[in-house]
């Protein structure tokens, strides 16, 4: 109880501090009263009441409080926002998407014309509606193509993650360099929740030969952050699948998306590539993954900062209330002396 | 009829003060926002990332740091002093493209992911070294107009290669039909550009004979004829390299300024006092976004004063009078 309480009075804040220091005007009404003065020639003419006392003294606190209270509200209280963990079902996403040129041509490898779909178009129609569908998803983009880049750090913001995504079917770069891409890919987990199910989906039309030196660096990140890989591979028509032996020499060189996947095979993770030939396949593919990831993920609800004016602002009517109470309660001396009232004892005494 | 007591609170001075200020704090529960509009930005910022950029001629907090550091720095900034609703979109600028990274978002709701991004940004995005700024402004201009935003476009304005002796290339869109800024990265002394090796690792500067000082593409300049060596069928350029000050680097303020003439942007020196936010909305398309205004504070202050006559002034002033006429009875 008195944890939370120190919790609640740890978030208070006010927006205008310097509001605050006119507090000390709060204590006027301990030196004046908002009755009316009614002169009397000595006080000792009137007998000590208990109830005049307290009367008194409620008025007193009463103007202080409206005082205080409205320099309060004027500095803008309020409790700061604060974040929660709370564990949902999703999972943290490192999209690696392929910015290459080729992606800009259709599956069938030409320019698109008309009503045709590129495939970078494609994997943005789609990839879009799975961003946000699930709601507690961690999303990191990084796209490649020469080089590698960082477009958006791990975020919950699924709207930034879809504006990301609607970038990807602009006109891309040249080359698919896909070791470097993967290494960032890799390095957007961060060292955060690593209880968390960790996806790394990768979207590209082609792949590259991995370096062997930077082999050994991917293959200990892999074993480091374990993540699930998929390959999302767009496969041009006509082009080979990953299960095709090349008709010459098996090198990297002459088969490299056969090779990457024979490299993502050793590499201890689970992997699963999903070879899409065309627009279905690839949502075929997305739901699949959408089904396969789900797992417990702690994620953070953000409750936004909580304004306590209006309370202010409430409270300090409340004790004006009581002060035009006081007021109203008010009788003369002088004109009432015909219907005494017990009140009447009371405001004599304040009037003092 | 008007009860008694209700009218004896009329009356009252005091009661009059009371019950003015309590009408004024029972206000505001009542009519708490008034909705005015106020400016927005949208814009998509296209940052350069070429080599030049590393120059280490800006400073941060008292401290020199490169170009790009400055310029994430300063748009960082930017990205938090905005008001909410503005939306900004990142790109990056290299050789004579522009790459976009994603669409304008929202600078408050989606504020730690566009400062992440902010922060992430690297020269080794790079595709490749060559910074032909006009063509990629052209380009960045092309962009903005595609997402019908404005554009924030931050160079150091240093062609590599130079420009050839025709000038370069020519604006072909509609000066003035995106609006937004030019934003003029680096000092105004020429510093030395830092070289890095093929693995991203720093490796000294440039010198001067490690880029090219002319471009000699296109015909050679009309002073050709007075270089030594001239030929004009061999050495149209003269004989021996030509000069230059290429490998060194500062900002290029007077062809930014040119540039932005040309293609009707504004120019603002990323070092500008105050950031870039005045500098933007000044530039950018006029926007509109609901605002609220709150009346709350007008309200609660003319109750609080009302409260204060009520509590300080009058009791004083009454005290005042008596402690006069006690003075002048000579009591």
């Amino acid at each position: 109880m008195t944890a939370s309480l120190m919790a609640l009075v740890g978030r208070f804040g006010v927006t205008a501090p310097a509001w605050l220091w006119l507090l000390p005007l709060a204590l006027l009404p301990l030196a004046a009263s908002a009755q009316t003065r009614i002169p009397v020639p000595s006080l000792a003419l009137v007998p000590a009441d208990g109830l005049s006392r307290l009367v008194d003294a409620v008025l007193t606190l009463a103007g202080m409080a409206a005082i205080g209270l409205l320099i309060l509200a004027l500095a803008g209280p309020h409790l700061l926002g604060e974040s929660l963990v709370r564990t949902g079902e999703g999972a943290q996403i490192s999209l690696l998407i392929d910015r290459s040129g080729s992606m800009n041509e259709t599956f069938a490898g030409r320019q698109p014309l008309g009503l045709e779909e590129s495939k970078a178009a494609a994997s943005r129609r789609i990839l879009e509606g799975f961003v946000g569908r699930r709601a507690h998803d961690l999303v990191a983009v990084s796209a490649f193509s020469t080089s590698p880049m960082a477009v958006l750090p791990m975020t919950d913001r699924h709207e930034a993650v879809r504006a990301a995504i609607r970038a990807i079917d602009r006109p891309g770069l040249e080359a698919t360099n896909v070791a470097r891409g993967l290494g960032l890919a890799l390095a957007q987990f961060g060292p955060g929740a690593p209880d968390a199910s960790r996806v790394l989906l990768l979207v590209s039309d082609g792949a590259a030969v991995i370096d062997r030196r930077i082999q050994p660096l991917l293959r200990e990140e892999f074993a480091k952050i374990h993540p699930t890989l998929y390959w999302l591979f767009l496969r041009t028509a006509g082009a080979p699948g990953l299960g095709d032996r090349p008709a010459g020499e098996d090198t990297p060189q002459a088969a490299p998306e056969r090779h990457l996947d024979l490299f993502f095979k050793s590499l201890g993770v689970p992997y699963r590539a999903f070879e899409a030939e065309n627009a279905r396949a690839v949502e075929e593919a997305i739901r699949e993954i959408d089904r396969q990831e789900r797992k417990p993920i702690s994620y953070t609800e953000r409750r936004p900062q909580r304004d306590l004016t209006g309370y202010a602002y409430g409270l300090a009517a409340l004790a004006m209330g009581l002060l035009l109470a006081g007021k109203l309660a008010e009788t003369g001396l002088a004109t009432r002396v015909a219907a005494p009232r017990p009140a009447a004892s009371r405001e004599t005494r304040r009037a003092a | 009829m008007i009860p008694v007591p209700l009218a004896r609170l009329a009356a009252d001075t005091r009661g009059r003060w009371l019950v003015g200020a309590f009408a004024l704090t029972a206000l505001t529960g009542v009519a708490p926002h008034l909705s005015v509009t106020g400016q927005r930005v949208e814009a998509v910022v296209v940052i350069d990332i070429t080599g030049s950029m590393n120059t280490r001629d800006e400073r941060l907090h008292g401290k020199p740091v490169s170009r790009l550091d400055k310029a994430k720095a300063t748009l960082r900034g930017l990205a938090a002093s905005l008001p909410c609703g503005s939306r900004l979109g990142l790109g990056l600028f290299a050789e004579r493209r522009t790459f976009l990274l994603f669409e304008p978002i929202e600078t408050c709701a989606d504020f730690a992911a566009l400062d992440g991004a902010l922060a992430g940004l690297d020269w080794r995005m790079g595709w490749e070294g060559d910074s032909r700024i006009a063509a990629g402004l052209f380009r960045a201009i092309g962009l903005a107009a595609d997402l019908h935003s404005d554009l924030v476009f931050v160079t150091d304005g240093h062609e590599a290669p130079p420009l050839p002796a025709r000038g370069g290339p020519a604006f072909e869109g509609k000066p003035g039909a995106v609006r937004g800024l030019i934003v003029g990265a680096g000092g105004h002394s020429p510093s030395p550009i830092p070289r890095y090796d093929d693995r991203g690792r720093e490796i000294g500067f440039y010198g001067a004979d490690d880029v090219p000082h002319e471009n000699r593409f296109g015909p050679p300049p009309p002073d050709a004829e007075t270089r030594e060596g001239y030929n004009p069928r061999n050495a149209p350029f003269g004989a021996s390299a030509a000069p230059g000050q290429e490998h060194l680097s500062s900002v290029r303020e007077t062809y930014l300024r040119g540039l932005a003439a040309e293609t009707g942007l504004a120019y603002a020196p990323l070092d500008a006092p105050g950031g870039l936010v005045g500098a933007l909305t000044a530039a950018a398309t006029p926007r509109t976004r609901p605002v609220r205004l709150d009346l709350r504070p007008v309200l609660g202050g003319s109750a609080l004063a009302a409260l204060l006559v009520l509590f300080g002034l009058l009791p004083w002033h009454a005290r005042l009078r008596e402690t006069v006429s006690r003075l002048r009875h000579g009591a």
